[in-house]
């Protein structure tokens, strides 16, 4: 697979998932009771002085005044040009409001991606070299206990553990690192768990492969038959987990952002289903999904820089 | 100078011995052939004497290298030595290449980090290129070692173990898995190591490449050595039993069998042409095939023979001809044999109730299996497992078992017995000679060994080895 | 040519999920028949200690725990089992019909395939929830149609490299059909891989539900479920300790049995 393929397969992908996306929300529009186009008006213009002209305005801005044929292809056009609308709930416009919200998930999503790397790889490689070890064994019924606690759990016993206990970590409220560490912490514990299971295996079974037992026979000390040839061939299986990993990340962002309060794109979302705020609901959605495979496909690159059999 | 000796030599398995009071000598220039079927303990007899035995295995005895004497057990010792002065090239090269490190580092690697002296970065790789060179590696050094042919990976194997620059070769089933003209070009390079300064011991089931090897010959039966002496003099006048079949069992020895009278055509191919990618494998190819008739079908790894059988069943589509075969006859009546027993069968299935399948499915009776288990002498009992819990002889018999109560007109059968020890594989000959003229069947033999071919067959197709692809 | 694992019997740790699977179904069929009606208010009995007269407890509502948990219990695993069983046997058929069929029948299944992927399960049950929140179908929906995908590819692979190999080719020139095929061969083959996907994709049901329940996106109260529960439990963390424990155990519960059950491939 050469880069250009994966770039186009992703692209495809990209456009796909705003297709898909943004006609659910097209139809959510039509569906959902109570007057779209009235709410958002009063939204932009202030509940007692919106006028019948201004939500006619507006209806025609959401197009729920034509037939949904040419209204669905024009509302597919607004997208593609990125103009998703205003929200009915601040009436500002909603790519400015997710793209601020972006920038709060890609720090949540970095710390916690770097607190698990940190922790699971050095804990796998560990394991991983001295297999069967108490070491290894106690980490490894570690992981698995940890992975059955999903991330949302996970958090609501930290915020309990921490916060209501200690006081030292708040829960939610201000924007600031201290307010990061809780909410990347919760993430990160449970993808290092799966982390240091998949590392330790990767190692384990390069080692005990005939090309590292083969490389130690020709010669090669430890350090070099390790460096040289069993961390290239045990990153590969890593990588890929990690991109299998990121639907956990995406998913369990919403949980977390809510729970902490933390202003991303998914606390976002959920307030948007809340206040049934149809544009951003779309633009969170869609926000959340191109992230993905944005980082899907970062994660494609990554593997195929590693793993010189796929190009 | 003695290079290799090993006096008493056991390695226990808890407390089974599976390597029984082994001594063996080798000196400068000379090469030694452990000669043994699987389950007689040559590979753990080698290992042994590198000191990497598998966890589990004790080892007993003593091994001297270049002078230096250790217990078999002190391992720590002889493993300085790895690489620079004793190494051992490994069974099936292609699992002991990095699968992504480009193979000409995987050569300068050795000459840059294992050799004494050792070389610069640039002089290491000059000069694995020239190995490249002189081994007809050209113009693979940036190929990953998926992108190799066997034959290649055994090379790339064979010149990083030599970078190292050990005297002493410990190698381990040379000719494993390669066709005849691959055999012959390993074993002249081991000769050559041997004749520069080195010495080889080799570990291998293949007569014929003992008999090429010449130096000294150790046969090895459970563990034990049962007869040891020059090449030539064992070769001619063995003297333990176990020796004599070991060599009746090599097809160089067999005669030409009788071939049955010649009956109208069951088979006829006309034109037959393959592509694969850039190599044509053969063009224009007419083939006639009589009833009763056996005929080979020969060439090297990569020549397209099993393509062809699987053309002649209408498995496979030819780029251009046609294949006609007997249409009175239904098209089950055109059976094929597996080079890999196991790989045909369903393998959750016991093997009696895939035979029961066919039986059912024919309207057989299980009296015919019965006729045919005996033919083949099975035990009926076999049947009640699984098809990987037999040994790959008989699952190889069972798989004939099972074509033949189809009284077939024709069967291709796909190398069927190179997965096999040197005895086994000569009943299975046997066997499968026998049989086909008791059912009246016509064989097509795929093979890369000439001597089988030539023995068996009636008319020999040789197909040429693929023309290199154009740089 | 790499042939099949053989056929494994149940470790010790898969027998304990399974125990601990029944147990957990056990108590959703029977907890809402003892317990009464979980939606019945008792003010006078607010955040009661588990006793005798009620063996989990009551809520802040006076609600009684044990009916509560068993219906919340029940729930969580019908919407499992229900989207498991809707997404696991189209999927499976569509795997086998791209495995076997024309080459633009694949490529067609596999490119709608791909597409569905790139909305992360999750995200597409919430966008569906909106629709129509509080109800139950969006979660079912949204449930099966994130989860065909796997068994599809999964399905897919399986039955690609057995279709292509030497078993399936030596019973062909046997003689045998497609029905003996797939018996023979496919089934054999894709009941443990289904198997294993079955029980993952059933404990990703009950924590995705739970997950919307938490965040608030769920089913609407009054109607138990776990994730809502624990979210209303929460401010009383304090005062009743136990109250929150509960349904935080019954899923913990749920999902390890699920997960022993599934084996040792990675969970996720």
């Amino acid at each position: 697979m050469t880069v250009a393929r994966l770039f186009l397969r992703r692209l495809v992908q990209a456009l796909l998932v705003s297709l898909m996306v943004s006609t659910l929300s097209f139809f959510m529009m039509r569906a959902l009771p109570g007057d779209a186009a009235m709410r958002v008006a009063a939204a932009r213009y202030g509940h007692d002085l919106v006028t019948a002209r201004a939500a006619d305005a507006v209806r025609a801005e959401l197009k729920l005044d034509r037939p949904v044929a040419s209204a669905l292809f024009s509302w597919w056009g607004d997208v593609l040009r990125l103009n998703l609308g205003t929200s009915a709930v601040t009436a500002a416009p909603v790519v400015d409001e997710v793209s601020h919200q972006l920038g709060y998930t890609i720090r949540l999503a970095l710390a916690s991606m770097g607190i698990a790397l940190l922790f699971g790889l050095v804990l796998g490689v560990l394991c991983g070299l001295w297999p069967g070890s108490v070491f290894d064994q106690a980490w490894r019924a570690l992981a698995a206990a940890i992975r059955a606690v999903p991330p949302f759990i996970l958090g609501l016993l930290l915020i309990v553990a921490f916060s209501v206990e200690i006081s030292a970590l708040p829960a939610a409220g201000t924007m600031d690192s201290t307010s990061l560490v809780l909410p990347a912490l919760t993430l990160a514990v449970g993808l290092s768990a799966g982390l240091i299971r998949v590392t330790r295996d990767a190692l384990k079974s390069v080692t005990e492969s005939g090309y590292f037992a083969f490389a130690r026979t020709k010669g090669l000390s430890l350090n070099q038959a390790l460096l040289r040839h069993a961390l290239r061939n045990a990153a590969a299986p890593v990588t890929a987990y990690l991109s299998v990993q990121l639907v956990f990340l995406i998913e369990g962002v919403v949980a977390v952002e809510t729970l902490f309060a933390w202003p991303g794109i998914g606390h976002a979302l959920v307030h948007a289903i809340y206040a049934r705020d149809v544009p951003m609901i779309q633009g969170t959605v869609m926000a959340m999904a191109l992230l993905f495979v944005c980082l899907s496909a970062l994660a494609d690159f990554a593997i195929l820089a590693i793993d010189p059999r796929r190009r | 100078m003695t290079f290799l000796d090993v006096r008493d030599l056991s390695v226990h398995a808890g407390t089974t011995a599976v390597v029984r009071d082994v001594s063996l000598r080798l000196e400068e220039s000379q090469t030694y052939t452990l000669l043994g079927e699987t389950g007689s303990g040559k590979s753990l007899l080698a290992q042994a004497i590198m000191g990497n035995l598998p966890a589990g295995l004790r080892s007993s005895g003593s091994i001297t290298v270049f002078g230096e004497t250790s217990t078999a057990d002190e391992t720590v010792k002889r493993r300085r030595l790895w690489g620079h002065s004793m190494a051992l090239l490994p069974q099936e090269p292609w699992l002991a290449l990095d699968p992504t490190m480009r193979v000409l580092s995987q050569v300068a690697e050795t000459y840059q980090r294992v050799r004494r002296p050792s070389e610069s970065r640039e002089s290491a790789r000059k000069r694995a290129t020239g190995d490249f060179l002189t081994l007809g590696l050209e113009g693979a050094e940036r190929k990953l070692p998926g992108a190799l042919s066997g034959g290649m990976a055994q090379r790339t194997a064979f010149a990083a173990v030599r970078s190292g620059g050990a005297r002493l070769l410990i190698v381990d089933e040379p000719t494993k898995g390669l066709d005849a003209g691959l055999r012959d070009s390993i074993v002249s390079m081991l000769k050559q190591v041997a004749a520069n300064d080195g010495a080889v011991l080799t570990i291998t089931h293949d007569v014929a490449a003992a008999r090429s090897l010449g130096g000294t010959i150790g046969v090895m039966l459970d563990g034990e050595i049962v007869e040891q002496g020059p090449a030539a003099q064992v070769l001619a006048e063995p003297r333990h039993d176990y020796t004599r079949r070991l060599l009746a069992a090599d097809p160089q020895t067999w005669g030409p069998r009788t071939q049955p009278p010649p009956l109208g055509p069951v088979l006829a191919a006309n034109g037959l042409s393959k592509r694969f990618g850039h190599h044509q494998l053969f063009a224009n190819l007419d083939i006639e095939i009589a009833a009763d008739e056996r005929f080979a079908v020969i060439g090297p790894s990569g020549s397209g023979k099993t393509t062809l059988g699987g053309m002649l069943l209408g498995l496979v589509p030819p780029d251009s001809g046609s294949v006609w075969r007997r249409s009175d006859v239904p098209a089950w009546k055109f059976q094929k044999l597996y080079q890999d027993p196991i790989a045909a069968f369903a393998p959750r299935a016991s093997l009696r109730t895939s035979l029961r399948d066919v039986v059912s499915r024919h309207n057989l009776g299980w009296k015919e299996v019965e006729k045919w288990l005996d033919r083949t002498r099975l035990r009926a009992s076999l049947l009640d497992r699984l098809p990987d819990q037999v040994s790959s002889g008989e699952l190889q018999r069972i798989a004939l078992v099972r074509v033949l109560l189809l009284r077939p007109v024709l069967l291709v059968a796909d190398e069927p017995t190179s997965r096999l020890d040197p005895i086994t594989q000569q009943e299975t000959i046997e066997l499968l000679a026998e049989c086909l003229v008791d059912a009246g069947c016509a064989l097509v033999l795929v093979t890369h060994d000439p001597a089988i071919a030539g023995s068996l067959a009636s008319r020999v197709l040789t197909l040429n080895p693929p023309s290199p692809p154009a740089p | 040519m790499t042939t099949s694992s053989a056929f494994k019997p149940m470790t010790r740790w898969q027998w304990a999920g399974l125990a601990i699977l029944a147990l957990t179904a056990l108590f959703s069929l029977v907890a809402p028949v003892v317990g009464g009606d979980p939606l019945v208010q008792d003010l006078d009995h607010v955040m009661v200690k588990p006793s005798a007269a009620s063996p989990l407890g009551t809520d802040h509502l006076g609600r009684s725990m044990l009916a509560r948990l068993g219906h919340a219990a029940r729930l969580s695993l019908l919407l499992a089992a229900l989207s498991v069983l809707t997404a696991a046997i189209p999927g499976a058929v569509l795997g086998v019909a791209a495995a076997w069929r024309s080459r633009w029948t694949d490529t067609m299944l596999s490119t709608i395939a791909d597409g569905v992927l790139a909305l992360p399960g999750l995200l597409l049950i919430v966008l569906l929830t909106a629709f129509a929140p509080g109800r139950f179908w969006p979660f079912y929906v949204g449930l099966s149609l994130a989860l065909w995908v796997e068994y599809f590819r999964v399905v897919r692979a399986s039955a690609q490299s057995l279709l292509r190999g030497p078993q399936v080719e030596a019973s062909r020139l046997l003689g045998f059909g497609p029905a003996y095929i797939v018996r023979r061969h496919l089934l054999p083959e894709l009941f443990p891989l289904l198997r294993t996907l079955m029980t993952f994709g059933a404990a990703t049901s009950v924590l995705s539900l739970a997950a919307l329940g938490l965040v608030g996106v769920g089913l609407r109260p009054p109607t138990p479920e776990l994730g809502t529960m624990m979210i209303e439990l929460l401010p009383h963390y304090q005062e009743a300790p136990w109250l929150i424990a509960e349904p935080i155990l019954i899923l913990l519960f749920a999902v390890t049995g699920l997960a022993l059950v599934a084996g040792e491939r990675e969970f996720r």
